[in-house]
């Protein structure tokens, strides 16, 4: 069950940086600039993929 | 254009997956000979096959499109950012390449073989565990794009190259340059779960489809950056 989660949905860290990447896209869609958007969510998970390369 | 993408994408990702499932029906065959572990690993297949018919069907009939599309682009995302975090991992020098020969002295080493019932099912989990991640793909990439058959068709086309290459070779298939492969489907299913994923949050690309390459060739070349970037950093730790 433990292998078939980490299959679908990766590890706790993985998540967390997806749902951080979707909740920057989401705060820049509503901001002054909603076209940052598209800058904003691809930045956000190279950095995130950073991140869990690391760890 | 980007069908093209979607189908090579789905190709390279489930060539990788049927390279580790073959290494471990390979291992099991060896110890419950082949008509044995081809039978666990048809009935895998047959239930990946069932579970790709079902969430193709399920999904494509669900009227509002927009939070499914949100949905399969998370799935994208996790399975994409996963892949492409690896390889770069593995391309730095931070964590070893996977290593197809040793996998097999793991499972040829699993006490579990010598019993025949055990061994059949060490076969068949291997295989479906292995399978999820194709089935993951297709449905996602293949829903999304409409173009569920070609996709499907990718990932059969994909398990037939594997099992031609496996049956010619009766051994693991270690110079699969499996890291690589994984770099460039992991770029592409970020970009497309990307893509989908602001889609559905309301964002209008401005180049529409054409933003597609645009983003996978932003995760590829800035992935190819932080390699270098991060082994330069191993280098001076070392």
């Amino acid at each position: 069950m433990k292998a078939l989660f980490k299959t679908l949905f990766g590890s706790a860290r993985t998540i967390a940086v997806a749902a951080g990447a979707v909740f920057l896209a989401v705060l820049a869609l509503h901001g002054p600039v909603p076209g940052l958007a598209g800058a904003v969510f691809p930045a956000a998970m190279l950095a995130g993929a950073a991140y869990l390369a690391r760890y | 254009m980007p069908h093209l993408g979607i189908i090579l994408a789905t190709y390279l990702g489930a060539c990788v997956e049927w390279v580790e499932a073959f290494t471990i029906v390979l291992a099991v065959a060896l110890s419950i000979g082949w008509a044995s572990a081809a039978t666990a690993a048809g009935a895998a297949l047959l239930v990946l096959a069932g579970m790709t018919l079902t969430g193709t069907a399920l999904l494509a009939y669900i009227p509002d499109f927009a939070w499914v599309q949100g949905i399969i682009a998370a799935f994208l995302i996790l399975f994409g950012l996963r892949w492409l975090a690896k390889a770069i991992a593995r391309g730095a020098g931070l964590k070893p390449l996977h290593d197809e020969v040793a996998q097999f002295n793991a499972v040829r080493a699993n006490k579990g073989l010598s019993d025949h019932h055990a061994a059949w099912l060490i076969a068949f989990n291997g295989t479906l565990l292995e399978g999820l991640e194709v089935w993951l793909i297709v449905v996602a990439l293949g829903v999304q794009s409409h173009h569920a058959l070609p996709v499907a068709g990718a990932a059969i086309a994909a398990l037939l190259t594997v099992i031609a290459v496996g049956a010619l070779l009766h051994k693991p298939l270690a110079r699969v340059p499996e890291n690589a492969l994984k770099f460039i489907v992991g770029g592409a299913l970020l970009a497309f779960g990307s893509f989908w994923m602001l889609q559905a949050l309301g964002y209008v690309w401005p180049l529409g489809d054409g933003a597609l390459p645009a983003l996978a060739a932003f995760y590829l070349l800035g992935g190819l950056g932080l390699i270098a970037l991060l082994r330069r950093r191993v280098g001076v730790a070392a």
